[in-house]
């Protein structure tokens, strides 16, 4: 028994959602960011540094640094900061070989 | 025994180092002095726009030499030639254009008007709704945000000493010239350049001389790191809007848009109802900015005199003194005619001719 | 959004969310502004509409306790709002803010910023890797979205967060590889006077490490990060000693894992006070660079007023308050009186800032921590650039945080310098011989946040173009 419990098992969340992400099928609990179903899926390498094409990812979880961006309908968003939905489209921006 | 300099400059923009650079070449010992850091003003906070297209037709000569001083500093201080587009959207603004356009021209600049098809195989991206439009292929930019910098590295390569944060509060006639209070203590000089940009008027008033110096405080914005979207500088017939895309992607947007403030206060604040139009403007010329993210808004001061020539000689009333500023262009023009001052200073005759500051102002009607 | 309001709160934490509620029991009008789209701040942040159901905590529960008190007041809370630009009015201030795509400007006649805190990370070889989460991000994580940022988590820093985030990932089912912090049971016992005014707090602490040490993950006290290692994600990470004053010493150790949570501390996130016209000053204690302030929340701007971490970090308990004494100093700006409201509390807010105080004396930096940051660190995320790339330009005389930001860009990129500026500050000051204090960071610009041009365009028509009078010719 221990001092801090693991209660992971008593977390219930929505239904997935299924979008893409770089044309991969990727799923996510309906309502929670973009972010974390990426990185529960195992994409954590989101983009490439501008210049030196270093690998990056989520970093602060707030908006703030930017290095969680992924591109949507041409805009360039925070993915910490975006729900996933049915359907989205969702491109990298990491230097495609 | 204090040191005395030769001549001291107060103000370390791109005129002031230029000023220097020019009279260290010449054997003089000067003494560049600035209240912030060096290239804080006006020269590392505008937009970097190298345009003969929006230059005054008279000082047209300078601008052209200006152009080739701002080449031979080159990928130091981020220097692109792309050549240039001026936009006409309506008959009047096209007429305008065309009117001012052949001015110039006919001053010395390589301007001619663009077709239709010129402008969408250059621009492909900007709006078809450009009625009229000019270009001049030796337009480009500069990184204004590095002249800080490179003047710092002239400077110390030249030997020149020079003081940063270190602001002028009195200019007293001593002994030799000139004493200078500062918070670094005194500085000892034979000579003064007033070389302080949007700040002339407080710092000639320490001398009592008072110089009609007015500051406008333009907006420049930019953009996130973007796919190429334009590849030449874009201005407007109105001189609304100038549009660059540097190498790194990053979409720079001005276009003389009032901030709120004023040189005393030290520095200016943007305001959003000059930044929004500012930038729809910018969209309306090349929509696939509509997605492109703002990162920073920010001022710089523009300083002229209700005549808008420069300010370029002796310093009325005030002996072994002189200014140097309030230049129409001045970022373009500025490592020109800096080298002009300091020829003039050392006695000897300026290249082209210089602007006595103890002029009568009365504004021109163009 | 309504487009008028008596008073704007900026910020929806403890501090914030208190100063609404405060305010709006006064027949005014106040509206409660968010980047969330709930209230709660970074403290009680809400968990996502992803979770249907999850075990409560303190913070869940006070973050409920909190919202359901908005809910019931007269308070409008306005949230997934970004304020973008403040501008002081003739009748007090503009607010531009950022919805839906869309600016809309609130005007108000007193303001209140409430902005709370960021972390601080202290850049060290591979920091950049993914899989590297902020010690505060990761509390931001789970508080949101109960997910682990991978199977094997290294968790280190300074302060309370580390063994908060380790318990966390327990919590969550997760597995913690050892934990690293540059604190030593010394520096933490010399905190148990302050503490011992929250029992509570201190139990619960203790139960984190029992479990811990129970569980049989090593504590490495007075240790650090000295490298991340893995290209796309981490694999593993080096760690060494420290000295007293946190000098890397002593032979390299490793730890494998896939993810690593670090952080230095907290500092107060003051750029939406700065904009609308405060000067900052230096407190080791408050955590760094502070907004320029006087008591009760107030400032030496009329209509202008303070509360909570963003302010200096003093903890959520005084952010509470602190959001009270503002709200009530708001109150008085706009007629009533309310001096002897304000006095009852102010007592309170100095005692709950002790623990808060006491905490954030955990990560006052040490001399040895800046050589964390080796020479090919990268210090600035956005641009790439690294401590010898800076070191550079200072040593060709950029002598102040804006001159480096000119010459290099180091603080012109998206984030707009909030992970470099601290670090190129620290970088000047040793090598100027002088100290952080005189090292003000860079002057910061809107917008306060990322903006699409189209949301700042609006809806333009060219005919409504100004016609300005022609350039001299």
């Amino acid at each position: 028994m221990r001092l801090t419990p693991d209660q992971s098992s008593r977390i219930r969340r929505k239904p997935r959602v299924e979008f893409t992400f770089d044309d991969l099928p990727v799923s996510g609990h309906d309502g929670e960011s973009l972010m974390v179903a990426l990185m529960r899926s195992g994409h954590l390498h989101l983009r490439d540094a501008p210049e030196d094409g270093g690998a990056r990812g989520a970093f602060c979880c707030m908006g703030l640094c930017q290095e969680c961006v992924v591109r949507i309908d041409g805009t360039v968003v925070e993915s910490c900061r975006y729900a996933v939905a049915q359907g989205l489209t969702v491109t990298s921006l990491r230097q495609k070989s | 025994m204090t040191k005395i300099y030769d001549i001291a400059i107060v103000g370390g923009g791109i005129m002031g180092c230029a000023s220097a650079l020019r009279m260290a070449e010449g054997g003089m010992q000067p003494i560049v002095l600035d209240q912030g850091d060096l290239g804080q003003g006006a020269s590392g906070a505008n937009a970097g726009t190298l345009s003969l297209q929006i230059k005054r037709v008279r000082l047209m000569p300078y601008a052209l030499k200006g152009h080739h001083e701002w080449e031979a500093m080159g990928e130091a201080v981020g220097f692109h030639k792309t050549g240039g587009f001026t936009l006409a959207f309506t008959e009047r603004e096209a007429a305008l254009l065309h009117e001012r356009q052949t001015l110039k021209a006919e001053a010395g600049a390589p301007i001619t008007f663009a077709s239709d098809r010129q402008i969408r195989e250059a621009e492909p991206g900007l709006t078809r709704k450009v009625l009229a439009a000019s270009y001049c292929p030796e337009d480009g930019y500069a990184n204004s945000s590095l002249t800080g910098q490179y003047f710092r590295r002239r400077l110390r390569d030249a030997g020149i000493p020079y003081r940063e944060r270190c602001p002028v509060s009195a200019a007293d006639p001593a002994k030799e010239g000139f004493n200078l209070t500062t918070p670094d203590g005194s500085v000892h000089a034979r000579r003064l350049l007033l070389a302080a940009g949007a700040w002339l008027r407080p710092v000639a008033a320490l001398l009592g001389v008072e110089l009609p110096v007015q500051a406008r405080i333009n907006t420049v914005s930019v953009t996130e790191r973007l796919p190429p979207l334009v590849s030449t500088v874009i201005g407007h017939a109105t001189g609304l809007l100038t549009m660059k895309q540097k190498s790194n992607g990053t979409v720079l947007i001005g276009g003389g848009w009032q901030g709120r403030g004023t040189p005393q206060e030290g520095r200016g604040h943007v305001m959003a109802e000059s930044v929004q139009p500012n930038l729809a403007l910018a969209q309306y010329a090349l929509p696939a900015l509509a997605n492109a993210r703002i990162l920073r808004s920010w001022t710089g001061f523009e300083a002229n005199v209700p005549d808008f020539y420069p300010l370029a000689g002796a310093l009325p009333g005030v002996e072994n003194a002189f200014v140097l500023g309030c230049v129409r262009g001045g970022f373009t023009i500025g490592p020109y005619i800096g080298k002009l001052m300091g020829d003039f200073i050392m006695g000897r005759e300026p290249q082209l001719p210089l602007f006595d500051p103890a002029r009568s102002f009365d504004e021109e009607t163009t | 959004m309504m487009q008028n309001t008596d008073i704007a709160v900026i910020g929806a934490g403890p501090a914030g969310a208190n100063a609404a509620l405060t305010a709006a029991r006064h027949s005014l009008s106040v509206t409660l502004l968010d980047e969330q789209p709930t209230a709660g701040g970074q403290v009680w942040r809400a968990k996502s509409t992803a979770i249907l159901d999850a075990p409560n905590t303190p913070e869940t529960v006070a973050g409920s306790r909190l919202r359901q008190e908005i809910d019931d007041s007269l308070v409008t809370h306005i949230g997934a709002a970004r304020i973008w630009q403040i501008e002081r009015s003739e009748k007090g201030w503009n607010l531009y803010v950022l919805r839906q795509g869309r600016s809309e400007v609130l005007h108000a006649r007193a303001l209140i910023i409430a902005t709370g805190a960021r972390e601080f990370v202290q850049p060290a070889p591979g920091w950049t890797t993914p899989g590297v989460l902020g010690l505060a991000g990761a509390t931001a994580l789970f508080k949101q979205e109960m997910t682990l940022p991978g199977k094997r988590t290294i968790v280190s820093g300074t302060g309370p967060l580390v063994f908060f985030v380790a318990s966390e990932i327990r919590r969550l089912g997760g597995e913690v590889a050892a934990i690293i912090t540059p604190n030593s049971r010394g520096d933490w016992l010399r905190c148990l006077p302050a503490m011992v005014s929250r029992p509570d707090l201190l139990l619960r602490g203790a139960r984190w490490i029992a479990d811990l040490i129970l569980g049989g993950i090593p504590i490495w006290w007075r240790h650090a990060v000295t490298r991340v290692e893995g290209q796309t994600q981490v694999a593993s990470i080096e760690f060494r000693k420290l000295t007293a004053d946190w000098s890397p010493t002593g032979p390299a150790r490793r730890v494998e894992g896939d993810s690593l949570c670090l952080g230095n501390g907290l500092l107060p996130a003051t750029e939406a006070a700065q904009l609308a016209g405060l000067w900052l000053e230096y407190s080791l204690q408050l955590g760094g660079w502070v907004p320029c302030q006087v008591a009760d929340g107030g400032t030496d701007i009329g209509g202008l007023f303070l509360c909570g971490d963003g302010t200096g970090i003093r903890g959520a308990a005084a952010a509470e308050i602190h959001g009270r004494l503002a709200g009530l100093s708001a109150v008085q700006h706009l007629g009533a009186d309310t001096r002897a409201e304000r006095d009852r509390l102010r007592a309170a807010f100095h005692r709950a800032a002790r623990f808060g105080m006491a905490m954030t004396s955990l990560g006052i930096p040490r001399p040895g921590l800046l050589r964390l940051t080796t020479d090919e660190t990268i210090v600035c995320r956005c641009e790439s650039l690294s401590r010898t790339d800076i070191a550079a330009e200072i040593s060709s005389g950029a002598g102040s945080t804006n001159a480096v930001k000119s010459g290099l860009r180091a603080g012109m990129g998206p984030c707009g310098g909030k992970f470099c500026q601290t670090t190129v500050a620290r970088m000047i000051a040793e090598t100027e011989g002088c100290t952080e204090a005189d090292v003000p960071p860079p002057t910061p610009r809107p917008p306060l946040r990322p903006v699409p041009v189209a949301a700042l365009a609006g809806d333009f028509r060219y005919s409504e173009l100004p016609i300005p009078k022609p350039a001299p010719l």
